[in-house]
């Protein structure tokens, strides 16, 4: 029994436990049950995880427990990643909802479904057959779209959001499903052993389905555009610690299962194949930044920003196949371990956003940034938790993306000899697309911070706000330590995620190495994100003790702040988030087409005389519009034809059974 | 080109020799800021008379920055205030903020009769009173409106030069 068959098994049995617990538990405890089960189960992933991590593996076989398959598990270092992750985010979520559920989510069934959704999450990476994958994958989604639900009473528009999820992930799904079974179909059985042997022996058309229909299911989970749309609905609809597990850990597995087909079961494809997932990857990672920029809703801003990142990840891992396809294995490993990396701290950074948008909800029961601001006053360990994840998501030194960022940036630019036309066009532009969406990042998230949480309150809600409870605050505090671990020492965790990129491509080509100084070997350039965090906070402190030596000298005079001398600065004078995009959106403006109204009525007696004028202004997701209102029309439009089939009578329907009885048994003597 | 150079050769310097520099006490103070002088303007209830002339002691014709004299856009910038027109009601409170709002050391120069004496609004319901009613004046720029050749003169007085 190795440590990582240890841990995932005590993670599971304690993630079960604590769902049954949650049912019998009367509501007093129910909460503090679950969140500390639900962490527990997250410490056991998190040893699996790492321990898969080092090297450790286990499989376990289970023929009785499903008909025909039966059940497989197995742990690599590429699945004890995805585990490591989506168990660290459980800690923090779980840590949270200690105190977050006691206020409208203590009920039976959503207390109960929590831990399960993490025992899903934490399967799905460990699944080594395609029935165990499919399984896990539909308990995760199924677990999910539950808690999304979970305040479907209280709020209309959650009924709406479940339904637009249900209805993509389901699609994902059956995409999914329809391309892994295509690929059993050319296999002795459905293990992932036997597909990896059976891939070599495809034939190319064959392959190319299977990895464009997984492709497109994997992508929907990861929201990635064109199939984001149930993102930016669902996550900020959901409660927010399952929101943070939603964003932080779930959609991460989109890019596990395109790591897990693309490169280790039908290992790596012809070019196109990584063109496309890198194309896919730089438009999300564009359009998600900019929807971003320009959205006034906390929640679903930070929905957005996952929709980037993602993007990003899988720009590193079209890169990694690209430079994988060439013969670049140095390249590709670098590629590769620059997206695991961000997912690792996209993982971190998002979670404690989640949280702390959570929090911030709790506090004043908006998420509206527009009514937001001033919260410094009242709740200021959020503030700077918020502070430390918005600094973490906008790729500056010393955040926590600047590290991947940097070294996806490094694997791109050195990318830019590889052979080909195609690579000598795309590599250039996807670095400005990169470097694009970390210049909007910093803008999204000053905007996101400054005008939510700094200057006054812009409503009596935020005005009253109030620190949250203590495990609210602990777990964000756990995201936040993760954060700050990634963005200082990300060598601890880079060799092994090295070591998960080789182990992915198959190859033995080193990518990063170094403790404090990261060298990247092959290939030159070297970062040391402890020295520059270092330097940073040195320069800040020179700047002050100069600043107070020079203020010694001369006398202070305390006056009051410069208003024009008009009297004193109200609310109403303040940035809100829409003023503060307005510029970007201007500069956008082909690109997020804006739709403003101004209707002005006039007086009765005069048309020079105004009543009143309304103005209205909304930017409208473009390519939902373009893309899944003609889609959805077409689908009403054939229910309302099929609804004519259907008129209520008895002879009709006993008409329809007869002849398609008829039809069939004709068919069958035809082709018989 | 080489028509314009020459031209410019040809003609020289054509501007008129400074006037002398003004006699009568340095107001206290200036002599600190040691010749350059920033200038924060407040119209304090002014018919914009004296505003027509200040443009114009700030034009290329009188040019009063190169006596060290220039206007800024924030008194939070300025070492000296110069205010116009009768102080009104409404204007006076603002006065006083703008006054305090100036760093030390602080000159306040009143331009115009009526920043002087209410000059033709003496009395009227809504004047408070004249600038030296409100804030500390140091130097005074008579005239209705002054002509631009005095309030040169007056900013002079500060700069020293």
């Amino acid at each position: 029994m190795t440590l990582a068959a240890v841990g995932l098994g005590v993670a599971v049995a304690v993630g079960a436990l604590t769902g049954l617990a949650a049912v019998v538990v009367p509501v007093r405890g129910r909460s503090t049950v679950v969140g500390i089960g639900t962490a527990v189960t997250g410490v056991a992933g998190l040893v699996a995880g790492v321990a898969a991590l080092g090297g450790q593996t286990f499989t376990l076989v289970l023929p009785g427990v499903l008909p025909l398959a039966g059940v497989r598990f197995t742990l690599d270092p590429l699945g004890g990643l995805f585990l490591a992750v989506t168990a660290g985010v459980a800690v923090a979520a779980g840590t949270y909802g200690i105190s977050y559920a006691r206020h409208g989510l203590d009920a039976r069934p959503v207390q109960a479904v929590f831990p399960l959704f993490v025992v899903a999450m934490l399967l799905v990476p460990a699944a080594d057959s395609v029935g165990t994958f499919l399984l896990c994958w539909e308990l995760m989604a199924l677990a999910s779209l539950l808690l999304v639900l979970a305040e479907h009473r209280r709020r209309p528009e959650v009924a709406s959001a479940g339904r637009w999820y249900a209805v993509m992930t389901h699609l994902g799904l059956i995409a999914i499903l329809i391309g892994l079974l295509v690929l059993t179909a050319h296999a002795t059985n459905d293990s992932f052993a036997a597909l990896r042997n059976a891939a070599p022996h495809m034939p190319s058309g064959v392959r190319d389905v299977v990895f464009v229909l997984t492709l497109a299911g994997f992508a929907s989970k990861a929201g990635i555009v064109p199939l984001h749309a149930w993102l930016p609905r669902a996550h900020p609809e959901a409660p927010s610690h399952v929101s943070a597990l939603m964003s932080a850990a779930m959609v991460n597995l989109g890019v596990y299962g395109v790591a897990r087909v693309g490169f280790d079961l039908l290992g790596g494809g012809p070019r196109w194949w990584w063109l496309l997932v890198l194309a896919l990857g730089a438009l999300s990672a564009v359009y998600g930044i900019l929807q971003a920029v320009i959205n006034t809703d906390l929640k679903r801003l930070l929905g957005y920003s996952t929709t980037e990142n993602l993007g990003l990840v899988f720009l590193g891992v079209g890169a990694a196949g690209l430079f994988a396809s060439s013969g670049q294995h140095v390249l590709a490993a670098v590629a590769l371990a620059a997206a695991l990396l961000h997912v690792v701290g996209h993982a971190a950074f998002k979670t404690l956003l989640f949280l702390a948008a959570g929090s911030v909800l709790h506090a004043t029961g908006t998420r509206d940034l527009d009514a937001l601001g001033g919260l410094r006053a009242g709740m200021p360990v959020t503030t700077g938790l918020f502070g430390l994840g918005a600094l973490a998501a906008s790729a500056l030194p010393p955040g926590t993306a600047f590290v991947s960022e940097w070294l996806l940036l490094q694997a791109l630019i050195h990318g830019l000899p590889a052979s080909g036309a195609a690579t000598a066009i795309v590599m250039p532009v996807t670095v400005a697309a990169v470097a694009l969406t970390a210049g909007l990042a910093v803008a999204t998230f000053v905007k996101a911070f400054g005008v939510g949480f700094l200057a006054k309150p812009r409503s009596t809600a935020a005005a009253r706000a109030h620190e949250s409870p203590v495990s609210m605050l602990a777990g964000m505090g756990l995201a936040g330590c993760a954060c700050v671990a990634v963005a200082l020492a990300p060598a601890v965790a880079l060799p092994s995620i090295g070591h998960a990129a080789q182990a992915a491509l198959g190859d033995g080509a080193p990518g990063v190495s170094g403790a404090v100084t990261l060298r990247l070997t092959g290939i030159v350039g070297s970062l040391s994100p402890v020295l520059l965090a270092g330097s940073l906070l040195a320069a800040a402190l020179v700047v002050a003790a100069l600043l107070r030596a020079v203020a010694v000298r001369r006398e202070r005079r305390a006056a009051r702040l410069w208003d024009c001398g008009a009297g004193p600065l109200s609310a109403r004078m303040e940035y809100t988030a829409t003023s503060f995009a307005e510029p970007l959106q201007r500069v956008f403006d082909n690109v997020v087409q804006p739709e403003t109204d101004v209707d002005v009525t006039h007086h009765e007696e005069s048309r020079y005389l105004v009543a009143a004028v309304a103005y209205r202004h909304r930017v409208p997701d473009r390519i939902e519009r373009r893309l899944y209102q003609p889609i959805l029309t077409a689908v009403a439009v054939w229910g309302q034809a099929g609804r004519r089939l259907a008129t209520g009578s008895v002879h009709r329907y006993l008409g329809y059974g007869f002849y398609t009885l008829l039809g069939l048994l004709i068919v069958l003597a035809v082709t018989r | 080109m080489l028509g314009l150079w020459r031209k410019i050769r040809r003609t020289g310097r054509v501007a008129e020799p400074a006037p002398d520099r003004p006699v009568g006490p340095r107001p206290e103070g200036a002599a600190v800021l040691g010749g350059s002088v920033q200038v924060r303007h407040v119209d304090a209830g002014s018919c914009n008379g004296c505003e027509v002339e200040i443009g114009s002691a700030f034009g290329p014709v009188y040019d009063a920055e190169r006596y060290g004299a220039r206007l800024v856009a924030s008194p939070r910038h300025a070492d000296a205030l110069l205010v116009t027109g009768p102080v009104t009601r409404n204007m006076a409170e603002p006065l006083r903020r703008t006054y305090d709002t100036v760093p030390h050391p602080k000159l306040v120069v009143a331009v115009g009769d009526c920043a002087r004496n209410c000059g033709m609004f003496a009395g009227a319901y809504g004047v408070a009173g004249a600038v030296s009613d409100v804030v500390p004046v140091d130097v005074e720029i008579a005239g209705c409106p002054p002509r631009p050749e005095a309030i040169v003169e007056g900013l002079r007085k500060l700069t020293g030069r």
